[in-house]
Parts: structure tokens; sequence; C-alpha cells
């Protein structure tokens, strides 16, 4: 893992002095669009998924969605849903929209950062990506902070902080998806 | 309380009960008057308070998560409101000692939250808190993450302000404060925030595990460059973004519980030995660093860090059980205060006998640095990260 974010942060770099910022926008898309087949960074934390001890209760103001599948168990309105192991803002399925779409009137954006969730009921560990939705109303309903594999905005590809609207109309931040890229290849 | 009033009452209640009522009320007012024969006087329209020149230092700055800003009397049991700032996405603050001016550095978009966007810093009067002035920051580029320190900083005797930015790409903006412009920007690529250093410079960490300085010159432009070694184990136990100044020195924990020294005051910084939080006694107890704004330093050195018990990982920013006080000299823990409350921010009120203010969940908790809790004010609305910035 180590390796690969030395890599990354080396290819980045060179891009960001180099290249315009319309062309690094393509570039990091594809390089999350490759998420879903190479054994991306946060890999290696899958396994240290616990309960969140420290995240808000949400406002209870949604009705439950608990999904039909059993291999998908939880409610995506609430902060302990599985797939929201390292998410912090505010849940789109609050909003209109859903874990893995956005609420009508925004934008998702195409660049974001990932993290890593273990399903506890396949037990498999997923690469998830939160992308957040743009333009639209946030006031902070179903507001959520899990912070696993978050790491400082040092390293801004694995921090939850920072507001994941870019390439869209508007980069205001209005909520967050989670949504499921493929499952990770665990290290060995 | 209801009122005697003549209009509301013969709609519902008909004519005889409202002559009733209103002899109730006459009996009433001839008892009220003679209890307060002076009529209240008549007040003045329009008024708008103002606020001293020089803030006491029992104030503070609330940063909302860059949604609010608050002046909020800390050092007092009347607990009030002094005045607030506008603040839209991820605002920030700076707030000097050399001018009479407050800047709060904002983005906003002509349509709400589509449109335009502008990112603008707004200049304030200290006694006013009117607008004094803007200044327009271009291309759209300011970093639009919660609000945090690194995000803005003073350099150069207060004279300019540095803006971090993220498209995703970093750069800082310099600002001219004092002619109310813009000066430049500075590309600092796979660096984050900007930490002042030297006369006229700033330092930013960068996800190679070293720090970048950049020296200006008088005009905002690059004067030098300067790269640390790598001292930041990004992959092991990275710093936290968090830090406080104490004598030239700027500190920051790590995620597992080292504290990391830098020398800021020279034009080359200097990474001075770390050193471990956690004495090898409380080992078992699992402490580390934790929550938001989670060291503050004091007139004596001392280090105030927030430090949570049986941490693990993804819970480095949930609210921490204790404060631990550090002698930087000795580099001795010299207090453990428990926390009434679990806190996610610190700060210390600059004042002759400092207060330890705490944000805790929607409390703010104002200790003796005894560790004695002395009061603590409501944060209504309050649900994400709290950045506070008491006044010097």
């Amino acid at each position: 893992m180590a390796q690969f974010d030395h890599l990354a942060e080396k290819v980045l770099r060179g891009f960001a002095s180099r290249t315009s910022r319309r062309s690094v926008f393509s570039v990091l898309g594809g390089f999350l669009a490759g998420a879903a087949v190479l054994p991306l960074l946060p890999v290696a934390r899958g396994g240290e998924s616990q309960p969140n001890a420290g995240s808000d209760a949400n406002s209870g103001q949604t009705a439950p969605q608990g999904g039909t599948n059993p291999q998908d168990p939880g409610d995506p309105t609430k902060c302990d849903y599985w797939r929201y192991c390292a998410i912090d803002g505010s849940l789109c399925s609050c909003y209109g929209g859903s874990v893995n779409s956005c609420p009508p009137g925004t934008e998702m954006s195409p660049i974001t950062w990932i993290g890593t969730c273990r399903n506890p009921a396949d037990h498999r560990n997923y690469i998830i990506s939160y992308n957040d939705c743009c333009g639209g109303v946030a006031w902070g309903r179903c507001a959520c902070q899990n912070n696993q594999g978050d790491r400082p905005v040092v390293r801004p590809q694995n921090n939850n902080e920072v507001t994941w609207c870019f390439g869209t109309k508007s980069q205001s931040y209005t909520c967050s998806t989670a949504i499921i890229l493929g499952v990770a290849i665990d290290q060995k | 309380m209801r009122s005697c009033t003549s209009k509301a009452a013969p709609i519902a209640i008909g004519v005889r009960l409202a002559l009733i009522a209103v002899a109730a009320c006459a009996a009433a007012a001839h008892a009220s008057t003679a209890e307060f024969p002076a009529p209240l006087p008549a007040e003045t329209i329009p008024k708008v308070e103002s606020l001293p020149a020089k803030y006491p230092t029992g104030w503070s700055f609330l940063n909302y998560s860059g949604d609010r800003i608050e002046l909020r009397n800390v050092g007092s049991d009347s607990r009030e409101v002094k005045g607030q700032l506008q603040a839209h996405d991820s605002a920030t603050l700076l707030v000097p000692d050399k001018r009479p001016e407050i800047y709060v550095a904002d983005t906003v978009w002509s349509r709400g939250s589509r449109g335009v966007r502008t990112d603008f810093i707004t200049i304030y009067d200290t006694k006013t808190l009117n607008p004094l002035g803007e200044i327009v920051l271009p291309g759209g580029k300011r970093a639009l993450i919660t609000s945090m320190e690194g995000l803005i900083a003073f350099t150069d005797e207060q004279r300019m302000a540095l803006v971090f930015n993220f498209t995703p790409a970093s750069s800082v903006t310099v600002v001219d404060l004092v002619k109310r412009q813009v000066l430049g920007e500075v590309e600092i690529p796979g660096c984050s925030l900007v930490y002042p250093s030297g006369t006229r410079g700033f330092s930013t960490l960068c996800s190679s595990g070293t720090m970048l300085t950049v020296r200006l010159d008088a005009n905002g432009a690059v004067a030098g460059r300067s790269e640390s070694a790598a001292f930041n184990p990004m992959d092991t136990d990275p710093l936290f973004t968090a830090s406080t100044l104490v004598g030239g020195i700027r500190y920051f924990p790590s995620l597992h519980g080292r504290i990391q020294p830098i020398d800021m005051r020279g034009d080359a910084v200097k990474i001075l030995p770390d050193w471990p939080l956690v004495p090898a006694a409380d080992a078992a107890g699992h402490w580390r660093p934790s929550g938001w704004q989670i060291v503050a330093g004091d007139e004596q050195k001392q280090l105030y860090v927030l430090m949570q018990a049986d941490a693990h990982e993804g819970t480095h920013k949930d609210a921490a059980n204790e404060v631990w006080v550090f002698n930087t000299a000795t580099k001795a823990r010299i207090k453990r205060l428990r926390l009434a409350r679990p806190g996610s921010s610190i700060a210390l009120t600059h004042a002759a006998e400092p207060l330890m203010l705490v944000q805790a969940g929607e409390r703010l908790d104002v200790y003796e640095t005894g560790g004695n809790l002395v009061r603590s004010l409501d944060l209504p609305g309050f649900h994400t990260r709290m950045q506070i910035e008491p006044v010097r």
C-alpha cells in the first residue's frame, strides 16, 4: 500500500505541476475509475472496520429504507450502515437520492476519495467511492462522521473533510453517496 | 401572559363578557400603575450596538464549521453573543492585532448553491463589524474544506494573507491586506495547508512526508524554496494538521501519540526531535490524541492536548476524554485533566489567568487551567466541527 501511495503521489505531483486543471480532472477520473480493478490505497484497512463510536445520530426525520437484499444489510439512512464506515457528511438517502445516486437537481462529482468497508453479510471488503452531490440544498439532515481509514488532508485522496465537488457546475456541497466500486483484494 | 387588549375580546366572548374583561384589565392596570408610577422611557430608533476598539481577552471567536462565525463572551457568566460575522462555505477567519480589522475568507454562489462562484476576503471594522472592503480571490480555487487551521494565515508582520487553494491541484494565493489586492499565486504541488514561517513566507506539509518552505519577496513573488527531508510518516503515524505555536516552535501531534516540534522562526525551518505523549506506564490505556482542534499552548510553553482512551483506527476525530498538559522544556506530562464532557476542540484564552475552552457536542465548556469547570455555554444548531479563536 505504501509503495502504491508513493507512486500515486509522484504521478499526481508531476501532473499537478505540468498539466492544466481540466486534464488533471480527466486523469484523476481515469485513476479513480481504475479503482475497481486495482488493489487500491485503503485495501488493508478493511479488516479493521469497527462500529463507529463517534458518529452523530442522524436526525431520524427520514423513514428507514431497509433494503431487501440480505447481502446488503442495513438502513442507508443511518450512519451505521456498513458502507458509511468512512463517510463524513450528509447522507443522500435522506435528500431524495440513495446510497448510490444523487438527489434530483444536483450533480454528482466525478472526482472523489475512496475508502474500504467490510460487508457484515458476506464478510468481504469492498472499495467504496464517496462521490459527493453538488449544487443542491444542504442543511445537515442525516449528518454522519465516520472516519475508518480517513487520514489528514496532507493526503487529500484519503481525506473526508474536503468538499469533493470538482468538475461540477457548482462546488457547493449537498450530500454524499457510498458507491461500491468492487471487492478489495486483501493484502497478505 | 395574555395581555389586556380591546380588539380581540369582542370576537371571542361577546359584548357582555368583553365589558367584564375590560373592567378587570382596568383594575389590574390601576394596581400596576401604583407599583410602577413612572412609565418606561421612550427608546431611540434606530440604535445599533458597537464593540470596544480592543476586545477583552475573555471573548472568543467561534467558527461553526465555516457556516457561521460568532464573537462570544466566554469569560463571564453572562455568556452573551457580542456579534456575528457572515459565513457561507468553509469560511476562515484572521484577526490581526496590528490593525482594527477582521478578515473573513468565504465563498458564495450568485444563486445560492449555484450560479457564479466568488471567493473573497471581507474586511470588517473591529468596532462596528461593518464591512470596510473586500478582496476578490481569482479563479474559484479557495479550498472548500471544513474550517481548520492551515487554510489561511498571516505572514510578513500581518501585511500579507496566505489562502490555501485546492482544485484538486494545490496552490496558495498571496494577498496584500494593506493595499487590499491579490499579489499572486504560488503552486505547491502535492502539498497542503499553510503555516507561516520566517519573516515573510510559509511552510506546507507534503504528501511525501516532507515540509516545503517558500520564501516570498516584498511583492509576494517566490524568492526561494527549500524542502526538508521526509519526517512525517504518512503510512504509519501521520501528523495531524492541527498544531499550536509556542515560542516560535510549532507542535504537531501525530495520530498515534507523538509530538513533532518544528522551529518556524528561520527562513529554513528546523525539524526538531519528536517525543512521545503517552508515558510507558499508560501504554495499556491505548491513549491517543483525538478531536478536531486538538492542541493548544500557553505563555508558559505548555501544551494542552485532547487525549482519548481506548483509541483505535477511525477514532482520531472522536471526542476526547481528557486533556494532558505537557512541559515542552522537559517533555514531561505535568497534568491530567478529566473533562466533564468529551471534547473535540480546545483553545486557551489569552487572559492573564487563561481559561481552557473545550467544545463538547453542542456545548462550549469553560474550565480553569487546573481543570475546574466554571461555566458551560450552549452552541445552538452546532453539529459538526468547531474552530475556537480566543481574542488576543
